[in-house]
């Protein structure tokens, strides 16, 4: 038996044992009562580590912009203001003076700060951010605490933390990591999403209990069942070790009576590309291109989007790259295009709405980048638009794409290897799928929203978990539609949500006539098999029982018979 | 010498971000003390960037500034600048 066992939420179905690293606060404060503090040498201390701070943060300004660029190295100039505020360095050497150690006094003057603005709404909200970030960077020197680089971890590295940004998981080499843990976040995290596009093993959601893990200690992260094992058994050692998952199949699959279906990735940002290479992906069912305009000030430039579009098609040069375009509002918040506060946001202004306006401008950069990469890639390219309800939206948005064709000059718009579809989640669009398939190449229906709309059941709501289940008969029949409709239309039909990714529906989906199934990459090998070893008529008459069944009950008894 | 004056905000995003780096780094850059507030409330120093954000003025308000010290018209004449330049016209390294 292990040591101890703390329970989260699984994020992979993997597990991975290895040595703990600590990432971000890793500091431990003196005990203020425990010290006796000679002011002066105190003061003196939090002057240096105010001028390391700000030699750090200049040469991090430095080489953000000359990488990225001058607008997001501004993200440097407001922490070496928070860093040098007289707000801040007043209060800290009062409290030095009254016989508090400097890195609890830092901690203390920033925590009023951080507290103040967390209560204030958006853009002030984000400042409490800032405020932390160098709060950390100076506690970190106060207190000799090292900084754990991501991108350099000894191998087998079992990553804690409090919580991964989108930037610390860019840095992380999945090469080396085992496993992460940590103390916030839930199944739709960005740290979650991530772990099982890299089929790495992660539980988020721990908890404080968290914290009490110590670095170097031997853990098993069980994705699987959600816990984390401090200090290990030889047999939990031992299977965690082996859990390889299944085996990865390179090569496209049919079933056994020759029905291809084509097995894709999601992606959500580059380093997830060549994770779902590994696992055997065809290509990329949904590329979210929402990673490229986070953690930034202003939107990425033509010429960055056309990078990364051309990443994705040279990773995939025999395979298709569906690339779903900008898809903000909803839960999906940019702080630098000033959404605006909505009553209910998944119910409002997002994906193709924005797009429309107040976004045109965003989307035609995003357009023309998407078509020279197209013109110049390898692979094929497909653009798809997301949350569409009406044919006029569909008509618009491809309005848009002619015209950022025209726009790039000595170009032949024709000649580009070029698919266009829609993405499939509101219900209006299930019950105007024909009219939308006759317009494009391919429908892709995104099950968690089709769901969530479908059984007005918001899928962060743990009160309503059970209606928000794509096997509810309500949820099958739009899929039906969907795909009856888009077939009619010879145009084909993927699925790109969760669903697609379960290798218990995989016989079901296949039997509704899905064409493409996209999901996490961690999957994808049980998905192949999973397809293989299907037979169509068979999962045709299967799908048929399904879809026509009354209940969810009679749905699963005819998936289990 | 002392310097008053009310300017009424442009950039879009109020005194945050990069108006208020431009803002806290032109009062750091010149001689003179200088306190920011709403007209008709209490003054905070405009060096500090947790005073100045925590205002919370916003495209359209109005900010009442005061200067003491031997360059507080030049001061001024840079803040105001700041304050009433377009955020995608503002040119952080010119003051």
């Amino acid at each position: 038996m292990a040591e101890r066992t703390l329970h989260g939420t699984g994020a992979t179905p993997r597990s991975g044992v290895g040595t703990v690293v600590w990432y971000g606060r890793d500091i431990s404060l003196p005990d203020p009562d425990g010290v006796e503090v000679d002011s002066e040498t105190e003061v003196q201390r939090f002057a240096d580590a105010v001028d390391t701070a700000r030699a750090e943060l200049e040469s991090e300004r430095e080489a953000t912009a000359e990488r990225v660029g001058e607008d997001e190295a501004a993200v440097f100039d407001a922490h070496i203001q928070f860093l040098e505020d007289p707000t801040i360095e007043d209060a800290v050497e009062t409290m030095i003076a009254d016989g508090i150690p400097a890195p609890n006094a830092v901690d203390a003057a920033f925590g009023e700060h951080i507290e103040q603005f967390e209560e204030m709404d958006g853009r002030m909200a984000e400042r409490a951010d800032d405020l932390r970030d160098v709060r950390d960077r100076l506690l970190r020197l106060l207190t000799d605490g090292e900084r754990v680089n991501l991108d350099d971890l000894p191998d087998g590295s079992i990553v804690l933390a409090e919580r991964l940004t989108p930037s610390d998981t860019a840095q992380l080499d999945p090469e080396r990591v085992a496993g992460f843990a940590t103390v916030t976040g839930g199944r739709t995290s960005h740290a979650a999403i991530f772990a099982r596009s890299l089929a790495l093993p992660a539980v988020v959601g721990v908890g404080d209990a968290l914290e009490s893990v110590e670095g170097e200690t031997e853990v098993v992260v069980d994705g699987d069942s959600g816990e984390v094992l401090v200090s290990p058994d030889d047999t939990e050692r031992a299977a965690a070790a082996s859990d390889s998952g299944a085996a990865v199949v390179d090569e496209s699959v049919e079933t056994t009576d020759g029905r291809h279906v084509e097995v894709a990735a999601n992606v959500g940002q580059p380093a997830e590309l060549e994770a779902a290479a590994q696992r055997g992906a065809d290509g990329v069912g949904l590329y979210r291109t929402e990673f490229l305009f986070l953690d930034r000030e202003t939107p990425p430039s033509e010429d960055e989007q056309y990078e990364a579009i051309r990443e994705a098609l040279d990773t995939f040069p025999d395979g298709r790259v569906v690339v779903r375009t900008l898809d903000i509002g909803g839960d999906k918040r940019i702080p630098y295009l000033d959404l605006p506060e909505e009553e209910n946001p998944f119910l409002g202004e997002r994906g193709i709405r924005r797009s429309l306006d107040p976004d045109s401008d965003l989307f035609a950069t995003q357009l023309r980048a998407l078509l020279r990469a197209a013109a110049d890639g390898d692979g094929t390219l497909a653009i798809m638009f997301p949350l569409v309800a009406t044919v006029e939206e569909l008509d618009a948005a491809l309005d848009a794409l002619d015209a950022a064709a025209a726009d790039i000059e000595g170009r032949d718009a024709d000649a580009v290897d070029l698919e266009v579809g829609v993405m499939i989640e509101t219900p209006s669009a299930a019950f105007m799928a024909d009219e939308l398939a006759a317009r494009v190449d391919f429908l892709s229906i995104g099950t968690n929203d089709l769901t969530q709309y479908v059984m007005a059941a918001d899928r962060e709501n743990e009160r309503v978990d059970d209606l928000h289940d794509p096997t509810h008969p309500g949820v099958l029949r739009a899929i039906h539609r969907t795909v009856t409709a888009a077939h009619a239309e010879d145009a084909w039909v993927g699925m790109c949500g969760e669903m697609a990714g379960d290798p218990d529906l995989t016989e079901l989906l296949v039997g509704l006539g899905l064409d493409e199934l996209s999901m996490s990459a961690v999957t994808i090998p049980e998905v192949k098999t999973a397809v293989s070893e299907t037979e169509y008529s068979a999962a045709s008459e299967r799908g048929d029982r399904a879809r026509l069944a009354a209940t969810r009950s009679e749905v699963h008894t005819s998936l289990d018979t | 010498m002392t310097a008053e004056r009310t300017v009424s905000i442009v950039p879009e995003a109020g005194l945050h971000a990069r108006p208020a780096s431009a803002f806290v780094q032109a009062v750091n850059d010149h001689e003179s003390e200088v306190s920011a507030g709403r007209p008709d409330g209490d003054l905070v120093q405009a060096a500090s960037m947790i005073a100045v954000t925590s205002l919370g003025v916003g495209q359209g308000d109005d900010i009442k500034l005061v200067a003491d010290g031997p360059d507080a018209e030049a001061v001024l004449d840079e803040l105001e600048r700041i304050l009433t330049t377009p955020e995608d016209e503002l040119d952080t390294d010119d003051g």
